[in-house]
């Protein structure tokens, strides 16, 4: 799941300022899940921007609307009835969903509700955790279902380095040391032969710019 | 007029023997509602709280198909009570019979009344018709403990649906008293690691000696026999042949006649009654069968029933009750053992001294040494000294987090016999509920709207009772075909799911989000979300107190404070209240374990959200009370207006 943070509402409200209608637009898929950008979120904001304009003297009409994804273009349509009624849109879906949202309503003007953070997992309510960088090549078979890559601080291949200690990372004693549950884990497995192995650097160079995939078996031509 | 979708209303005017003649004229009150209004019946009452009316009432029920009541009058809260259960004998259940207080809308005012009456009226309509749910269960009951209390539990509970019993690898003491009996079967050297499921139907798995094995039942009782613990540092000295426990003593069936026997009692097992009642019983014994017998003891305690007779009845016959005060040694020879202690009446004395055959102490009590593990296997909450359940009043005896999983005995804390009896009793009566294999049950559990279910599990984690479960079902309208629900016989209707969910696609009958928010729609300068087992209860209580509390207040009772919305709290104010107050119960002392806790949290994130936009976050608060904390409730009511008085208008509040 891409997992996302509120936005602080000052931010927001300077964003907003000029306008005197705007729309919440809440996405329906991880960022409900995550507890930030669901119907719920979409009120509790909305009541707090007409609050704070009131306070200070500029009124704002809000409206309020939230549909299924904001990744995908079909769902982003469901806004256009609210959309072309207001100067501005605050959405708070992930980093996607805000890009697509402002290209689909070009040029009404899209903000983001919300900082977007990482793809992680939900540990319990109102935890979560980085385990995913997407960086394309994955080597989790090599190193017991633990990714060095999103959890060790240095996104070392090869670990751990001087600075782990007890398990934790020089960075924090709140951060486990990902070579360290690495170890463990291959231990559990069976499998520590496999510290041994040294895996080669990433090509990090991405000789084609933003990346993009496209699996000729599945587009469909529409002529 | 008729009304829609087979809803049937009778309206019953009541005028309290003609005292709220001069308040308002009930009869242009009635030609007015049939005028505009939809119901079946409608008739002027004259005091619906004698009998002669009810039986009328009863009567016209039947004749006009009522099903539900719309009653107006001066709404005393016993008289409420008083029908509420009068209206469920006939079928009526209490979510579909409406008060109106007439006293409400002021002096002489019709159209007031009346529009409160329509007001009624219109939530009745609303109001999703409540179903009876007919579920099948399993009459299978677990007893898990096969000590003496998982014994006596069992045979109970044997008399009405078959019982198995687990030792849990515990004590397998009562295992002779129930073997081979009709409707028992006993599992040795098996322990439970998990439950799923609903009540009625719980998955129970097991490690039976090293295999792992699952079952069904409807209901589980915990009966794991407190362990006797001796602990030498509160006696400074050790066990040996003269020097014995209270169980050990219990065990072995040695002569003592012409014996001196001392029990010592007051230093061990303080918060029990449990070494008390042996003892008690044991003296008498050894006395008739002539031994000489001393009871030493700090503070006699004998609060349960049969104690006191017991205590009596020793000290006739001539058990020496010796009072010792603070500190004592005990000192043992190979032929005697002797304690020293100070007699708090005779303090020139300077110590006594008291020599024995045998010195029997009493021990402390403590979990069976499978208490944690049981607890994490069945996510049950642990309290004082580790037992079972955890210190809370409002939490009856036998009653865990869980529906359908109860404590007997002493292992939610040690237990006297007579109260453990009762305990079994009452368990005996829930669980036999299941024995015919079906189950009626008001389906008043949340209901998830799946087209907003984002199936994230907030729900699942956030509820206490694990009531909630994510199905998937081709009919569910989303791309998962998949939502929460809550099961009718796990959940106890706290709210907390509802106020917890991100997409809100929970909503709890009769107090949905609308049925909420309506009431703050226009608010007066204070707002107050009250807890109905402690703030609404204490707000009913102050008006007795103060009948003249002077303050612009509107109370909002919601089922548990964990229902309390983030945005109830945010919307009262944007819509022009001054203050808001979450009124709850103490801290530890949630009816539904942690509602109370998400209430202060959810309060501070709203102070949080006033703070950044810049409004004073001192307008939302948050007060610890108890149902019988009227007093409190003024206080806190008072001091609270005396604070917005000094915030002054809210300047966020957006007047439409």
């Amino acid at each position: 799941m891409i997992v996302v943070d509120n936005k602080p509402i000052e931010d927001i409200l300077q964003m907003i300022a000029p306008y005197k209608k705007v729309l919440i637009a809440g996405c329906f898929g991880c960022v409900t899940v995550c507890l930030a950008g669901g119907e719920k979120e979409v009120g509790l904001l909305a009541s707090q921007i007409r609050m704070a304009r009131q306070k200070d003297g500029s009124p704002i009409e809000v409206l309020e609307q939230t549909v299924e994804r904001q990744c995908d273009k079909e769902y982003l349509e469901k806004f256009q009835d609210n959309a072309r009624e207001v100067e501005a849109i605050v959405s708070l879906a992930c980093g996607i969903g805000i890009q697509y949202l402002a290209e689909v309503y070009e040029p009404i003007p899209v903000f983001p509700g919300v900082n977007t953070q990482f793809l992680g997992a939900n540990r319990d309510v109102g935890k979560w955790e980085e385990f995913c960088m997407a960086c394309g090549e994955c080597v989790l078979d090599k190193t017991g279902g633990i990714c060095p890559i999103a959890r060790c601080s240095k996104h070392l291949l090869n670990g751990p380095c001087g600075g782990s200690q007890y398990g934790k990372c020089e960075v924090s004693k709140d951060v486990d040391c990902a070579w360290h549950l690495i170890y463990d884990r291959l231990k559990a497995l069976g499998q520590l032969d496999k510290m041994k192995e040294i895996i080669p650097a990433k090509n990090w160079h991405r000789d084609k710019g933003p990346r993009k995939l496209v699996k000729e078996e599945l587009t469909l031509e529409r002529n | 007029m008729s009304c829609k979708d087979n809803i049937r209303v009778g309206i019953y005017l009541c005028d309290c023997e003609g005292k709220l003649a001069p308040t308002v004229d009930l009869n242009k009150v009635k030609t007015n509602i049939q005028k505009t209004a939809n119901f079946e019946f409608i008739r002027i009452a004259n005091s619906l709280c004698s009998k002669a009316e009810q039986e009328r009432l009863a009567k016209e029920i039947d004749r006009y198909s009522l099903n539900r009541l719309l009653i107006a009058g001066c709404i005393d809260p016993k008289i409420k009570r008083q029908l509420i259960e009068f209206g469920e004998e006939r079928g009526i259940c209490r979510y579909n019979i409406e008060f109106v207080d007439i006293c409400k809308a002021g002096k002489e005012n019709v159209e007031g009344t009346v529009s409160l009456i329509n007001e009624g009226l219109l939530k009745m309509q609303d109001r999703s018709t409540i179903v009876y749910e007919e579920l099948e269960v399993l009459p299978e009951v677990l007893v898990i403990g096969c000590g003496k209390e998982g014994a006596a539990a069992a045979l109970a509970i044997s008399e009405n649906q078959p019982v198995t019993v687990v030792d849990n690898e515990s004590s397998q003491e009562g295992k002779q008293f129930i073997e081979g009996k009709k409707n028992i079967t006993v599992k040795t050297g098996a322990k439970v690691v998990g439950v799923e499921g609903f009540p009625g139907q719980f998955l129970v798995r097991f490690l039976d000696n090293g295999k792992h094995v699952k079952q069904s039942f409807g209901a589980i009782i915990i009966a794991l026999d407190a362990q006797p613990c001796f602990n030498r540092d509160k006696y400074q000295v050790g066990l040996g042949e003269r020097i014995l426990t209270l169980s050990q003593f219990l065990k072995n069936d040695k002569d003592y006649s012409g014996q001196k026997v001392t029990f010592l009692l007051g230093k061990a097992d303080e918060d029990s009654l449990l070494s008390y009642a042996a003892v008690l019983k044991n003296a008498l014994m050894l006395k008739e069968k002539g031994a000489d017998v001393n009871i030493l003891y700090e503070d006699m305690k004998v609060s349960a029933d049969q104690l006191e007779q017991d205590y009596e009845a020793a000290r006739a016959r001539g058990v020496n009750f010796l009072k010792y005060n603070g500190d004592l040694q005990i000192l043992t020879t190979a032929v005697a053992v002797t304690v020293r202690y100070w007699e708090p009446f005779l303090p020139q004395i300077k110590q006594i001294r008291l020599v024995s055959d045998y010195l029997v102490l009493a021990e402390d009590y403590v979990p069976d040494s499978g208490t944690a593990d049981l607890a994490a296997a069945l996510d049950l909450r642990t309290g004082p000294d580790g037992f079972f359940q955890k210190d809370n009043v409002h939490f009856l005896p036998i009653m865990s987090n869980r529906e359908g999983i109860y404590f007997v005995g002493s292992c939610h804390g040690p237990i006297y016999g007579i109260e453990l009896q009762k305990e079994i009793e009452a368990a005996k009566a829930e669980v036999g509920r299941f024995a015919s294999g079906k189950v009626r049950v008001l389906a008043l559990q949340p209901q998830v709207t799946a087209e907003k279910c984002a199936v994230c599990l907030t729900c699942y984690r956030t509820c206490p009772h694990h009531a909630i479960e994510i199905v998937h079902d081709e009919s569910l309208n989303n791309m998962y075909h998949s939502a929460a629900r809550m099961h009718p016989l796990a959940c106890r209707r706290c709210g907390i799911c509802a106020a917890e969910c991100p997409g809100k696609a929970i909503q709890l009958p009769l107090y949905s989000d609308q049925e909420i928010l309506q009431q703050i729609s226009r608010p007066p300068k204070l707002v107050a979300y009250a807890c109905e087992n402690s703030g609404a209860l204490a707000a009913e209580m102050a008006k007795s107190l103060d009948p003249n509390l002077q303050v612009d207040l509107q109370i909002v009772p919601v089922p548990c404070s964990g229902k309390i919305d983030a945005l109830y709290l945010l919307k009262a104010l944007e819509q022009g209240a001054d203050g808001v107050l979450l009124l709850v119960c103490h801290k530890e002392n949630c009816k539904f374990v942690w509602g109370n806790e998400r209430a202060d949290q959810r309060k501070e994130q709203v102070r949080r959200r006033l703070r950044e936009a810049g409004l004073e976050e001192d307008r939302v608060e948050i007060v610890y009370l108890a149902a019988n904390q009227g007093n409190q409730f003024i206080a806190s009511v008072q001091s609270m207006a005396a604070r917005i008085n000094q915030l002054g208008s809210n300047p966020g509040k957006v007047i439409r």
